[in-house]
């Protein structure tokens, strides 16, 4: 097979933490970046949290593919771009779904990519943090198995199913490990910042990489069709106004989902605004309609609220189930609800920073047979014949 | 002597017979009481205004989707109560209420206080499917004997407010041997006592028998010390603190279902607390690396700072915590300093003044 991408491959020993973490620390007293942004076990050594580091000294701490993800790296980018520039440059090493939420929060204006190198790993999946944090050592471990194997079966249930675990565009320089020959990386540059990363190193682009390609590829196949799988089941299981109610039912209200994605951004959301707080007479009159007024009110409506506002954005990086205290099947059903509003848009979050924000985009031709099936003029038509 | 009220059938029955009474007979126009609200066992509270609707209420449920002192505050936020409404609630959501509406975050005017001697409820993880009907029996056991549930929330095990201080009606559950088959309502005010007038049932003036009550509070007593034990957090100096949060993703959602914690927008979700470029630049510059998040200990002391007076120890903020942090322990440990040193406990009278609001020329005489 003959490779279609340009890349590099790297002589890595250890495993693949130590690989990746190796290649950022040549990189850094190299000067292709002033600063890393990367997930850094905490002192306690039972969670990471993302840091931002300058002495290589420092990277000793770091773990690129961590077992769990407790924010969603989006965030952190956002966090630490949002809000003016040093003209610093920082590489930060994320999962591939982190990249594609902050290609989508810079295009919402909410993150500067400007000084920001993405890089991303081939993820074999986070573990929900509620399995992990049982016990830190015990999870260790089972992920280190698992990823081994490329076995999701212990992993947060998007993951099982996610088709977009390697290179997606978003990130400007991507390190390929699956399909890899042992004791190699691949390194593929996406943009122009990924190139000018590799060819500082002094690293040829021209090799052969298709193994990595083949690997990536099969495990694509592979997990589109569990995902088509998954969301039938679970389109089944939530059409309709009734089942969606029902597999809300559960829900406290709390909010988290929406406090913990990536997406959404807004700092006051309308469901916690003083608009959603009504008089009394307000909440007994709507009790009396059905003799009965489930508390807190309007559940059902801030999910479908929340749908409409980031399902077109959503990576599907299951943040929102994890949150969950209720254990609802959030991040799968938005997965799918996001899978269908993007399909209808031809539109997939964060794979490219240049392609616009659809509902930002008018298209001419764009759902002509929404039109039709709705125009006055088709109705009269019908009407008529 | 108090006046009492007994009914010949199981308190859950009991309670929504009365429920039923009230609202067949004008005397509240509305009753919020927990609630089945699916077909998979879901339970949340619901604010019900017909008698045919109270069949699927489980006013006793044991379980605590929301403190309902929190949902009660926004109900009678903007509007206090135009009409009557009958509130069925768990003492420490009581106290959570009255420590609200001292905040001026709603408003007692027009309900009817229901409130019971209280076994604790189950983690909200319990909620799935039939986990908590399956223990249903079990618990209502330990209740009758006035024994730790096994169990439920760890905020409940260790709770010594278990009998409600403000409520009209109390009714009795914890070491009642009769529950199977009867239902004690003690008519705690005059109000409580107008209400009920002319219900079908048994009036008395009886003794109350507090040496049960005694029993149970130095059990959890004892529960809530060994359990403080097992949370590790006797000592609570930076190194504990960083241990203790250590899992902490700042989702903030202990403040998000506190009941005490009513700011609109808190500080550590507000603009103020977000850190510029420059920033992280010299943090960067000092000491070669900075976090993205580093506020992660301070918006907890803050918070604890915030609520320690008022904080009812209900456990919600353990209960939805994504990391299994003992917020509970943490808020319930630091809380009962706070109040013993102002001689406070949350939500018992709702004409005492919030410590930080009265002053009082002797007190900490030895602070300065």
């Amino acid at each position: 097979m003959t490779p279609t991408r340009k890349g590099t491959i790297y002589l890595s020993e250890g495993d693949v933490e130590k690989g990746v973490l190796d290649f950022m620390k040549q990189a850094l007293s190299q000067g292709c970046f002033d600063a890393v942004l990367i997930p850094t076990r905490v002192s306690a050594g039972d969670s990471v949290a993302y840091s931002l580091i300058r002495d290589e000294a420092l990277l000793e701490g770091a773990s690129p593919l961590p077992p769990i993800m407790p924010v969603q790296g989006a965030r952190a980018i956002s966090s630490i771009t949002r809000r003016g520039k040093r003209n610093k440059i920082i590489a930060a090493v994320v999962r591939p779904c982190e990249a594609r939420a902050t290609v989508e929060l810079a295009k919402l204006g909410q993150a500067n990519l400007e000084d920001i190198i993405l890089v991303t790993v081939d993820c074999p999946g986070v573990m929900p943090l509620a399995d992990y944090f049982r016990s830190a050592e015990d999870g260790d471990k089972t992920f280190r198995d698992a990823s081994e194997t490329w076995d999701s079966e212990p992993m947060r249930p998007v993951c099982s199913i996610c088709d977009k675990f390697s290179a997606s565009g978003a990130e400007d320089l991507h390190i390929g490990t699956l399909g890899a020959k042992s004791g190699t990386m691949v390194l593929i540059p996406s943009s122009g910042k990924g190139e000018s990363v590799l060819s500082k190193l002094g690293l040829s682009m021209e090799d052969d990489i298709s193994s990595w390609e083949g690997g990536v590829e099969r495990l694509t196949q592979e997990r589109k069709q569990k995902r088509n799988e998954s969301h039938n089941g679970l389109r089944s299981e939530i059409e309709g106004i009734d089942r969606l109610l029902e597999s809300f039912s559960r829900c406290i209200n709390c909010h988290n989902c929406m406090r913990v994605c990536p997406i959404c951004y807004c700092r006051q959301c309308y469901f916690d605004s003083d608009k959603m707080k009504f008089n009394f007479e307000d909440y007994l009159t709507r009790a009396r309609v059905r003799g009965v007024l489930k508390v807190p009110t309007d559940t059902l409506l801030f999910h479908i609220g929340r749908m409409l506002h980031m399902s077109l954005s959503c990576v599907s990086c299951g943040m929102c189930e994890d949150a969950c205290p209720m254990n609802i099947s959030v991040g799968q059903i938005f997965s799918l609800v996001g899978d269908r509003n993007q399909e209808a848009f031809s539109y997939v979050p964060g794979r490219s920073i240049d392609e616009a924000l659809p509902l930002t985009t008018f298209e001419q031709g764009e759902f002509q047979e929404v039109e039709q099936s709705h125009s006055v003029f088709s109705v009269k038509e019908k009407q008529n014949g | 002597m108090a006046r009492v009220l007994r009914l010949s059938k199981s308190p859950e029955r009991g309670v929504r017979d009365m429920a039923k009474f009230l609202l067949e007979n004008g005397r509240v126009k509305g009753v919020l009481t927990l609630r089945e609200v699916g077909e998979n066992g879901a339970v949340g509270y619901s604010l019900i205004s017909s008698a045919d609707e109270l069949e699927h209420a489980r006013p006793l449920y044991p379980l605590m989707p929301v403190n309902s002192g929190k949902w009660l505050s926004l109900l009678t936020l903007r509007q206090a109560a135009t009409e009557p409404i009958a509130v069925v609630l768990r003492p420490c959501e009581l106290r959570a209420f009255v420590e609200l509406v001292k905040r001026q975050q709603g408003s007692t005017d027009n309900l009817l206080l229901i409130s019971s001697t209280c076994g604790g409820v189950y983690p909200l993880e319990m909620a799935l499917g039939d986990n908590v009907e399956a223990n249903l029996a079990q618990y209502w056991e330990a209740v009758k004997q006035g024994e730790v549930i096994p169990g439920i929330r760890p905020a409940c095990k260790a709770c010594d407010q278990f009998v409600p201080y403000t409520a009209d009606i109390i009714v009795s559950l914890l070491g009642n041997k009769d529950i199977d088959r009867e239902t004690v309502m003690l008519l705690n005010t005059d109000r409580g006592e107008k209400f009920v007038e002319g219900m079908s049932g048994q009036f008395a003036e009886e003794a109350i028998d507090s040496a049960a009550v005694e029993r149970i509070r130095s059990q959890r007593e004892t529960e809530k010390q060994r359990l403080f034990d097992e949370a590790e957090i006797r000592n609570l100096g930076i190194d504990e603190l960083n241990k203790a949060f250590s899992k902490c993703i700042g989702c903030h959602n202990c403040s998000k279902v506190c009941p005490i914690c009513y700011c609109h927008l808190c500080f550590f979700d507000s603009e103020a607390s977000e850190h510029d470029a420059v920033y992280y630049a010299t943090q960067l510059e000092r000491r070669g690396s900075v976090e993205a998040f580093p506020d992660t200990i301070f918006y907890h002391l803050v918070r604890l700072s915030h609520v320690s007076t008022s904080c009812v120890g209900c456990g919600m903020c353990s209960d939805v915590c994504p990391a299994s942090i003992p917020l509970w322990a943490i808020s319930l440990r630091v809380a009962e300093s706070v109040q013993k040193a102002y001689g406070y406990l949350p939500g018992k009278d709702m004409e005492e003044g919030l410590p930080l609001t009265t002053f009082r020329p002797e007190e900490f005489a030895a602070v300065g």
